[in-house]
C-alpha cells in the first residue's frame, strides 16, 4: 500500500517534469531536422543567354604575381606583366564610367544573372536614366515576365553621394573602394551589345581576375560586367541586351514617371521608407550604445562604407552597407522577431544558422533582433557573412539550466 | 509428601539428569497431583511454543513482529530466516538460545525478528526518491524555462521590397525582383503575445 502510494506520488511530480523536458528537446530536434532537410546553399553557376566560357579557357587572365616587401615590412604585390600605365588607365576608365553613368541619358534593357544563396537569380529590368537626374527602373524576373510585366518600380538616387546610382555597380563611391582592394587594368578593345567597347579587367592581389567590364567606347557607360569567383568561375553576369543613348531616352521618362508616381502613391511601404544617411562610424557607436550588435567589417574584406536608417511600418530599420567596391552586402537590422509564418521565404540553414532565404536575401532572428542580408556576392561569402553577424546560438545545457534557475528564482522572489 | 516444586518445571524442560531425574520420575508416577501439574505444564509449553512459531510466508506477522522490535540490533535476520521463540524455562544454557538460519545470541525474545534494518532502509528509499523527484522536477523546469528567450519585440516579416530598392541604390545595380508575390511581402506587424 505504502509502496503504491509512493510510486503514485513520485510519478505525479516526475512525469510532468520529464514530459516538459522532452517536449522542449523534441521541439528543438524537429527544428534541427527542418534545417537539415532544407536545401544546400551551394549555388550553381548561372547559365543562360550569356556565353559562359569554361575556367580553362580563361586561364590567361591570371597574371604573374610577385610579392615583395617594403622596407617598413608592408607587403606589396607586383604584377609582372601589367605596366604602370595600364593600371593607371584602368582606374581612369572606371572613374570615367562612374561619371558617365551619372551624366549620360540612356534607356535600355538589362539582364542580370547571379548566383545567390537561393540558387541562380535572373532579372530583366527596363532602365530610363536622365543625365544628371532621376533613374527609373522596372524590374521583373524572367520566369514570370510575360504574366507580370513589372512589379517593382523605383525612382532612386544614391544616398551616399546625393546623385543617381551608376550602372552595374559602377558608382563613384564603389569605384573609390575598388582602387583600395583591386587592381584595374586596361585590356584594350572589345564589343558588347553590338557596340565598340573598352575592356577593363579587375584583379585581386593574388593575380586572379575578379571582374571584367565592357565600357562603351563612345559614352564610357558600362555595357556589361562579369564577376569571377576565386576559382575563376563566373558568378555573375550583368549586361544590356539593348540600349539607346541620348535625348530620345529622356523624352520617355516623363510618361514613365507619371505611371511610377501613381504606383508609389499606392505603395505605402515604399512611401514610408525615407532613408536618412548616417556616418558609418557614428552609427556603429550609436548602435553599440543601444545594444544593437553590428560589426565594423564583414568577412571577405568588406568594410562598412555607408549607413542609413528609416522608420518603416514595422519600426526603425538600420541599413549597413559593406563593400570592397565589387561585392556589396546590405545588412538591415531591426528590433523584433520573425513572424511565425514567412510566406515567400524558404527555410534553410546558412552556416549552421537557421534562416529564411528568398532570392539573394537571407533573414534570421536573434533574441531581440531580425537581420536581413541582401548580397551581390558569392554564396560562400554570404555564408561567411551570416556566420560573422550575430547568430541565435542555442545555449549549452549548463547555460540553459542556469538561465532557467535564474528565472525560477525571479518568479519566486518576493522582493522582485 | 513433599512435591517436586520447581523440580517439576525442570523435569518438564528436560533439564534433570541422573538420580535427580529418577527421583522426580518416581514421584510423578506415584503422585497424581504432580502428574496432573506436569501434564499441564507440558501442554502450556506446547501451546506457547506454537504461538511463538513464526511462519516465514506470513508477511503480516513478520511485519508486526518487526514493528515491535525497532530498537533491536541490526542485521540479524534476512528474508527467509526461520525464527523460533525462546524455549520456556529458566536458567542459562539452551533456554537462552535461538535457533535461526544463523544461530545468534539474543537478549530479547523478539530481537531475532527482522527488525531495525528494514525500516531504516525504507526510510532511505523515501529520502532517495524524494531527492530524485525534486532534482528531476527542478532540472526539468529550469531546462524548460531556460530555453526560450522570452519576449523579443514585435513579430515582423522583412520588408524585402523596400530593402531591395535600398540595396539597389547603394550597390549601383537594379533592384532584384523576387519570385514571390509582392502582396505577400507586405510587412506584418503584430503585438507580441
Amino acid at each position: 500500500m505504502r509502496n503504491g502510494l509512493l510510486i503514485t506520488a513520485v510519478a505525479t511530480v516526475t512525469v510532468p517534469g520529464l514530459l516538459a523536458m522532452l517536449a522542449v528537446v523534441g521541439h528543438e530536434h524537429v527544428a534541427a531536422e527542418a534545417g537539415v532537410s532544407a536545401a544546400a546553399l551551394d549555388g550553381t553557376p548561372p547559365s543562360g543567354p550569356f556565353p559562359v566560357a569554361p575556367a580553362t579557357a580563361r586561364a590567361g587572365v591570371l597574371n604573374n604575381v610577385a610579392a615583395v616587401q617594403r622596407a617598413d615590412g608592408v607587403p606589396v604585390t607586383v604584377f609582372n606583366r601589367v605596366t604602370v600605365s595600364q593600371k593607371a588607365e584602368g582606374m581612369r576608365l572606371l572613374d570615367g564610367a562612374a561619371d558617365a553613368s551619372l551624366s549620360t541619358s540612356y534607356h535600355g534593357t538589362e539582364l542580370i544573372s547571379q548566383s545567390s544563396v537561393d540558387g541562380s537569380v535572373k532579372t530583366v529590368s527596363q532602365v530610363w536614366h536622365q543625365g544628371g537626374g532621376v533613374t527609373l527602373v522596372e524590374t521583373s524576373d524572367t520566369a514570370s515576365a510575360a504574366a507580370r510585366p513589372a512589379n517593382v518600380s523605383v525612382a532612386s538616387s544614391d544616398p551616399a553621394s546625393g546623385s543617381p546610382e551608376g550602372v552595374f555597380g559602377v558608382t563613384k563611391s564603389l569605384v573609390a573602394l575598388l582602387g583600395k582592394h583591386y587592381v584595374a587594368v586596361d585590356r584594350g578593345g572589345g564589343t558588347a551589345v553590338g557596340r565598340k567597347a573598352t575592356v577593363v579587367d579587375l584583379y585581386r592581389f593574388d593575380g586572379s581576375v575578379a571582374a571584367r567590364y565592357w565600357l562603351d567606347k563612345q559614352t564610357e557607360v558600362p555595357l556589361r560586367r562579369e564577376l569571377f569567383g576565386t576559382s575563376d568561375e563566373v558568378i555573375s553576369q550583368d549586361s544590356f541586351v539593348q540600349v539607346k543613348f541620348g535625348a530620345l531616352a529622356v523624352s520617355q521618362i516623363a510618361g514613365r514617371g507619371a505611371i511610377l508616381a501613381q504606383s508609389h502613391a499606392s505603395d505605402q511601404s515604399v512611401a514610408q521608407s525615407a532613408w536618412v544617411a548616417a556616418e558609418p562610424g557614428q552609427i556603429l557607436t550609436s548602435l553599440a550604445g543601444k545594444g544593437w550588435p553590428v560589426p565594423g567589417s564583414l568577412p571577405g574584406n568588406l568594410p562598412l562604407y555607408a549607413a542609413a536608417s528609416a522608420n518603416t511600418a514595422s519600426g526603425e530599420v538600420v541599413d549597413l552597407e559593406y563593400s570592397d567596391g565589387l561585392y556589396v552586402v546590405s545588412v538591415f537590422a531591426q528590433r523584433g522577431t520573425l513572424a511565425a509564418k514567412m510566406p515567400g521565404w524558404r527555410q534553410v540553414s546558412v552556416g549552421g544558422q537557421p534562416a529564411f532565404v528568398s532570392g539573394h536575401s537571407v533573414t534570421w532572428a536573434v533574441p531581440g533582433f531580425v537581420y536581413t542580408v541582401i548580397a551581390d556576392a558569392p554564396p560562400q561569402t554570404v555564408t561567411q557573412v551570416v556566420k560573422a553577424l550575430p547568430r541565435d546560438s542555442s545555449p549549452g545545457v549548463l547555460d540553459r539550466l542556469g538561465r532557467g534557475f535564474v528565472r525560477i528564482a525571479r518568479a519566486f522572489n518576493p522582493f522582485g | 509428601m513433599s512435591h517436586l516444586g520447581e523440580l517439576l518445571s525442570a523435569l518438564v524442560d528436560g533439564e534433570l539428569s541422573g538420580a535427580e531425574l529418577d527421583r522426580a520420575n518416581a514421584h510423578v508416577a506415584a503422585c497424581g497431583a504432580c502428574r496432573v501439574e506436569a501434564n499441564a505444564l507440558r501442554r502450556l509449553k506446547h501451546e506457547l511454543r506454537a504461538l511463538a512459531e513464526v511462519n516465514d510466508s506470513n508477511d503480516i506477522t513478520r511485519r508486526l513482529l518487526a514493528m515491535g522490535s525497532l530498537d533491536g540490533p541490526p542485521g540479524l535476520v534476512g528474508p527467509g530466516a526461520s525464527v523460533q521463540a525462546r524455549p520456556l524455562g529458566r536458567g542459562p544454557g539452551p533456554r537462552r538460545r535461538v535457533r535461526a538460519t544463523g544461530e545468534r545470541s539474543m537478549g530479547d525474545p523478539y530481537s531475532a525478528l527482522p527488525s531495525g534494518r528494514l525500516p531504516g532502509r525504507r526510510r532511505g528509499r523515501y529520502v532517495l526518491w524524494s531527492t530524485l523527484t525534486l532534482v528531476v522536477v527542478g532540472v526539468g523546469t529550469a531546462f524548460g524555462m531556460g530555453g526560450s528567450s522570452g519576449s523579443t519585440g514585435p513579430q515582423i516579416t522583412p520588408q524585402l521590397e523596400v530593402y531591395d530598392v535600398q540595396h539597389a541604390i547603394t550597390s549601383g545595380d537594379v533592384p532584384f525582383d523576387d519570385p514571390t508575390d509582392v502582396p505577400a511581402r507586405v510587412p506584418v506587424v503584430a503585438a507580441t503575445p
